[in-house]
């Protein structure tokens, strides 16, 4: 008796705190509730209607609009695209982050200057900085292969040729991304213990042996924050490519966040059909997602 | 100790050269709006002959510059108050709440941070249509709390367990509303986290340019951003309009960073690291 009364003021208690909880997340709960759990959820829902958004008449059709997704091909090439983009992103950004970390972090002298204006881009909407770096493809490298001899390998359509228009786009995204790893490489370097260092040196060990075998093992966790970083972001981008090439020549450039933006809110409205779309973005992101994270976990738990 | 001081001086070579390339959009967006498209034209590298603010007003006017910094401005400020306010409320008692419940609801709060924004904007863009905010500044802040309070919790829970309980209970002892603990003792000691998520935050929603993109269509109610973007696709030639016109809606947040940057790599950092 007396061990169940307990439980059962213990349950009330609790129930007590889960009210007050309750009444403190709410706010949070709402808003997130309305702009983000619901349209997930719902986002499945309506993948399988006829939705265009306008009509107040649809139907359910099934899975219709998936089978529809599996023979789009021009989806299907934007996937394509978007994977090409994510995995030269990883490679470029992270290389050049780290790159500019370890250098700048063994410098004396004007470190912060370095770091100011490396992180100055990522301080600049991506729109902004698009706008910047077509003036620099469309009039500067022009001008500068006409009247300089040495820069003649600089003259290309850069914004027309699809060859051409990948790597502009790649310079402006790794542009515009840089300066945020970087910083996070800087702070994982700074965290390196100074004794570890020195032993190396009194080993007799050189820079590149000190940075691979002593200080690389050490920021091991945030190589695996950045790959995941510039996966997530990458595999999201829009605002490089809505402003350099708009997805063109043609549909050369056009990433999947583009043609899903394309597909719902431009010309033909298919609202049902482009969440179809969106659904099997996601999933894809998931997949590559959990077998990226868990990869690196067990890199790092390796070491 | 030659050959050392030679790698040393490769380096600094090497770093500046980067540097430049980082800055050369910037530098060469600024000199030339303050050319005339057809000085643009023949040199594109030279410092202007004739410093001229005519592009400046012209896009000033074009882009209705204040107005446009005003809608941002509020938009960033609105949507940042409500994230705060609301996170660290749930973050707090989330933290301090030992149930399942407690459990359940933060793991509900962050499953979803991985589920990326082009697959919820169709969605979202009827629940905006329904709900009649769409063109909506002050609804908008709404959307981006929904969006933003994930990872703001997440922040907050992280920083309240590393905190004392004492504190809050010798105020409960007190006579003190759970409220009025909240804010009388817990949020000032909040400070640290809540610079970081104000900073990571306003950057966000300051460079945000697909959510407005579908949600506002009235240009009363356009961003800076939207606003150059539709300069640019009425002037696609008239390089000493947009130049210009890009200079000032970059303007703001390089005085943000010229002013606050330590506060602002420290927040990067913090919340990268911990997200």
């Amino acid at each position: 008796m007396k061990s169940r009364s307990a439980q059962s003021v213990h349950s009330g208690k609790t129930r007590k705190q889960n009210l007050s909880l309750l009444l403190f997340a709410l706010p949070a709960l709402i808003v997130y509730a309305l702009f983000k759990l619901y349209p997930a959820f719902s986002g499945i829902f309506y993948a399988m209607t006829d939705w265009n958004g306008i009509d107040k008449n649809w139907s359910f059709i099934g899975l219709q609009n998936f089978i529809r997704v599996l023979d789009d091909s021009y989806f299907w090439q934007s996937i394509l695209f978007t994977f090409k983009y994510v995995l030269v992103m990883i490679i470029t950004t992270n290389v050049i982050a780290l790159t500019l970390a370890v250098t700048i972090e063994t410098r004396r002298h004007a470190r912060g200057v370095f770091r100011t204006v490396f992180y100055l881009p990522n301080m600049i909407s991506m729109v902004i900085g698009g706008y910047m770096w077509m003036f620099i493809f469309t009039k500067v490298l022009y001008y500068l292969a006409d009247n300089y001899n040495g820069f003649s390998f600089l003259d290309h359509m850069w914004i027309g040729d699809p060859q051409y228009s990948f790597v502009a786009i790649i310079i402006v995204a790794t542009w515009g991304a840089v300066g945020y790893l970087m910083i996070i490489y800087m702070a994982a370097l700074q965290g390196v213990p100074e004794s570890m260092k020195e032993a190396a040196l009194l080993d007799g060990a050189n820079a590149w042996q000190r940075f691979w075998k002593v200080e690389f093992p050490m920021i091991r966790h945030a190589v695996t924050i950045c790959v995941f970083w510039t996966l997530n972001s990458a595999f999201q981008v829009f605002d490089v490519i809505f402003t350099l090439t708009g997805g063109g020549p043609g549909r050369a450039t056009q990433s999947a966040a583009l043609n899903i933006y394309e597909e719902a809110f431009r010309g033909n409205i298919q609202y049902g059909y482009a969440t179809a779309k969106s659904t099997v973005l996601f999933v894809i992101v998931l997949v590559i997602t959990a077998v990226q994270l868990s990869i690196m976990k067990r890199k790092e738990e390796e070491l | 100790m030659k050959k050392r001081s030679a790698i040393s001086a490769g380096i600094y070579v090497f770093l500046i050269l980067c540097a430049l390339f980082t800055l050369a959009p910037l530098v060469l967006a600024l000199i030339n709006s303050f050319k005339s498209n057809g000085e643009i034209f023949t040199n594109v590298i030279s410092l202007p002959k004739h410093i001229t603010f005519e592009n400046y007003i012209r896009s000033f006017e074009k882009m209705h510059y204040l107005r446009s910094l005003g809608n941002t401005i509020f938009l960033a400020g609105g949507s940042v108050a409500l994230i705060v306010l609301f996170s660290s409320l749930a973050g707090w008692k989330l933290c301090r709440t030992k149930t399942r419940f407690s459990r359940f609801l933060l793991s509900l709060f962050i499953f979803s941070m991985l589920i990326p924004f082009s697959s919820i904007m169709i969605p979202l863009y009827k629940v905006v249509l329904v709900l009649k905010i769409k063109n909506s500044l002050f609804g908008l802040c709404f959307v981006y709390a929904g969006l933003g309070v994930s990872m703001a919790i997440f922040l907050y829970h992280g920083f309240v367990k590393g905190i004392p309980k004492e504190l809050e209970e010798a105020a409960a002892i007190d006579g003190c509303s759970t409220l009025q603990t909240f804010f009388k003792i817990v949020f000032p000691m909040l400070k640290p986290v809540t610079a970081t998520i104000c900073i990571t935050n306003v950057l966000w929603i300051w460079n945000d340019f697909l959510l407005p993109l579908i949600i506002l269509s009235d240009n009363k109610k356009y961003t800076l951003l939207l606003s150059t973007n539709t300069l640019f696709g009425q002037y696609s030639s008239d390089w000493s309009a947009i130049l210009s016109a890009l200079v000032i809606a970059a303007l703001p947040v390089i005085v943000f960073y010229a002013l606050l940057q330590k506060q602002i790599l420290k927040g990067i950092t913090d919340g990268a690291m911990k997200g």
